[in-house]
């Protein structure tokens, strides 16, 4: 009897965690169906329509589309552009914020309400900031540096995408900086410390300490906004230009034809997307891979 | 040497002082233009503050044209119910790659954050025919299950970094003082785990209200939220309505975000008391 409880213990121990991991694994198990369930599409698979035969047809139709090499050229423009920014303007916030004494009010108001900001409404505050009628154009007509509302680029539709990419940093550099600054404060304090007792500078220790050590959680950092900035909607619909048109705003754009059929070419755009930010989540999962092995 | 080190780390320290301060000024600014914008009636070119102020903006929202009371609501109860949902599977996700070890844990670690990856567009169209056939598109419960999904990546980040670094010695001690598993986790787990909950739960209720696309596809536009009726207004037309808009969802995230903070300091203050008398 004792034996056996032991052994139904034993057994609920192993099985406990894969219940606890279930409902997790349901929801993980949906987004997964549905992006699957897209890059079917893309090949020409599509049941609801007794379509169960692959092509390659709708593939080579966008890889053949003129378009297209400026729109993948675009979207891997302002991802790459916007998470370097961001990466590099976060660990300089990181630093900062771990320089000076954190209080609560600095930790809200320098990452804390840039997190809670929706990328929507980020959009609206750029426009507010840089539009013709906006205030830093009306600043820079005081300074005579500009002589009417159109005589600076303009936010939106600029070919350089410069609005796209001041939403993104001002949205991205606190999102690096929340990542990072409680592991940049806990290595400098460890560490830093030794260092500079035994002589080393500030720079030093910097580059040498703190920035080393806290590598893994940047290039985490570095991937997650590089794969948003690629794949988003919302902002290069309402910033970019006309052409080129960023990935997913093409993709949805071919999405919302009334043929149903020419959905599988928005999910071969889709497609390009998917191997895109599946190669970010594979460089992702060989930095998880690393650090499980140190511990 | 030293001297020379020092007055480099005191530079470097003013360096990082305005460094914050220039952030600071960065994420200000903007809020305060768009409150500003929200009550200004007329603004013209080049000034540099508004002519005359106005109510027009808000009084229009909530007046009968937008019904924005409504949509408002929908929103806030959405987002309310994805951040329970949300905190409660990754608390029990956490609970078990902090605490177990498994064949699988590196893999289902990974594979939780897979939503913060792969974009949500690519999720959302392909999604979409099933949500249809499964009888979720166009319903609270299916924009719920949705967002729930992009939110788990950072619920799940928290709450297992919150549970490893909380160990289990006041847990394992409870218990050896005789608490079953419920007075364990009453007594014990929540409590010690109660500012990560609150933290991952106001983070799932920022990404549910902050959603546009992902609500629009599995909401079919029947489902509603703010970010839903707000997009049109925002890269043109009336900057008053584009703003007042803009003021209303800041101050639903905001008046949230403070809601949960307060009911952490009232936890904390008394738990002190209690330590202290």
């Amino acid at each position: 009897m004792v034996v056996h409880s032991l052994k139904a213990r034993r057994m609920g121990r192993a099985a406990a965690p894969y219940l606890l991991l279930a409902p997790a694994a349901v929801l993980v198990g949906v987004f997964l169906f549905g992006v699957a369930n897209g890059v079917a599409q893309g090949f020409g698979i599509m049941p609801f329509l007794g379509m169960y035969e692959p092509t390659l047809g709708y593939w080579v139709q966008v890889l053949t589309r003129p378009d297209l090499a400026a729109s993948v050229q675009f979207s891997l423009y302002i991802a790459f552009v916007s998470s370097a920014i961001a990466l590099v303007g976060g660990v300089l916030l990181s630093a900062a914020l771990c320089a000076v004494r954190q209080t609560r009010m600095l930790s809200l108001v320098n990452v804390q309400i840039p997190l809670m900001c929706a990328h929507i409404l980020v959009v609206l505050f750029m426009v507010s900031l840089f539009a013709g009628s906006g205030l830093v154009t009306r600043l820079l007509f005081h300074l005579g540096l500009v002589s009417s509302p159109s005589g600076f680029p303009s936010i939106v539709g600029d070919p350089s995408g410069w609005g796209i990419l001041a939403t993104y940093v001002w949205k991205e550099v606190p999102f690096v900086a929340f990542c990072t600054v409680t592991l940049m404060s806990h290595v400098s304090d460890r560490y830093g410390e030794a260092a500079a007792t035994m002589g080393a500078s500030p720079v030093r220790v910097f580059f040498t300490v703190t920035l080393p050590l806290c590598r893994g959680a940047l290039v985490k950092a570095f991937l997650v906004v590089f794969a948003f900035a690629f794949g988003a909607y919302e902002v290069p619909f309402l910033l970019g230009p006309t052409l080129p048109k960023a990935l997913p705003v093409l993709a949805y754009l071919e999405f919302q034809n009334p043929d149903i059929l020419n959905r599988c070419v928005a999910m071969a755009l889709n497609g390009i997307m998917a191997v895109v930010t599946s190669a970010a989540a594979a460089a992702y999962f060989a930095v998880l891979r690393k650090e499980g092995r140190r511990k | 040497m030293r001297r020379q080190a020092r007055r480099a780390g005191c530079s470097g320290l003013w360096a990082a002082r305005a460094l914050v301060a220039l952030q600071a000024v960065c994420v200000l600014a903007p809020l305060a233009i768009i409150v500003v914008w929200a009550f200004t009636a007329s603004w013209p070119w080049p000034h540099l503050l508004p002519e005359s102020l106005t109510a027009r903006g808000i009084e229009e929202l909530f007046g009968p044209s937008q019904k924005l009371g409504e949509v408002l609501g929908s929103s806030v109860a959405i987002a309310l119910a994805c951040a329970f949902f949300t905190t409660t599977v990754a608390t029990m996700a956490g609970r078990a790659l902090s605490r177990y070890r498994f064949c699988g844990r590196e893999v289902f670690r990974f594979a939780v954050l897979l939503p913060f990856l792969i974009p949500a567009t690519v999720f959302a169209m392909g999604v979409q025919v099933a949500f249809i056939r499964a009888g979720l598109a166009g319903t609270v419960v299916g924009v719920v299950l949705a967002h729930s999904i992009v939110a788990l990546p950072y619920a799940a980040l928290i709450m297992t970094d919150a549970m490893e670094a909380a160990g289990n010695r006041l847990e394992e001690q409870a218990r050896l003082c005789g608490a079953g598993p419920v007075r364990t986790w009453s007594g014990i787990i929540i409590p010690t785990l109660l500012p990560s909950l609150l933290s991952a739960a106001s983070m799932s209720y920022i990404l549910s209200f902050s959603q546009y696309f992902l609500t629009l596809l599995v909401g079919s536009g029947k489902v509603k939220t703010l970010a839903l009726v707000m997009f049109p207004y925002l890269s043109s037309g009336d900057r008053t309505i584009a703003s007042a808009y803009g003021v209303v969802f800041l101050a639903a995230t905001l008046v949230v975000f403070f809601l949960f903070e307060l009911l952490l300091h009232k936890r904390m203050a008394r738990e002190i008391d209690y330590f202290n008398g």
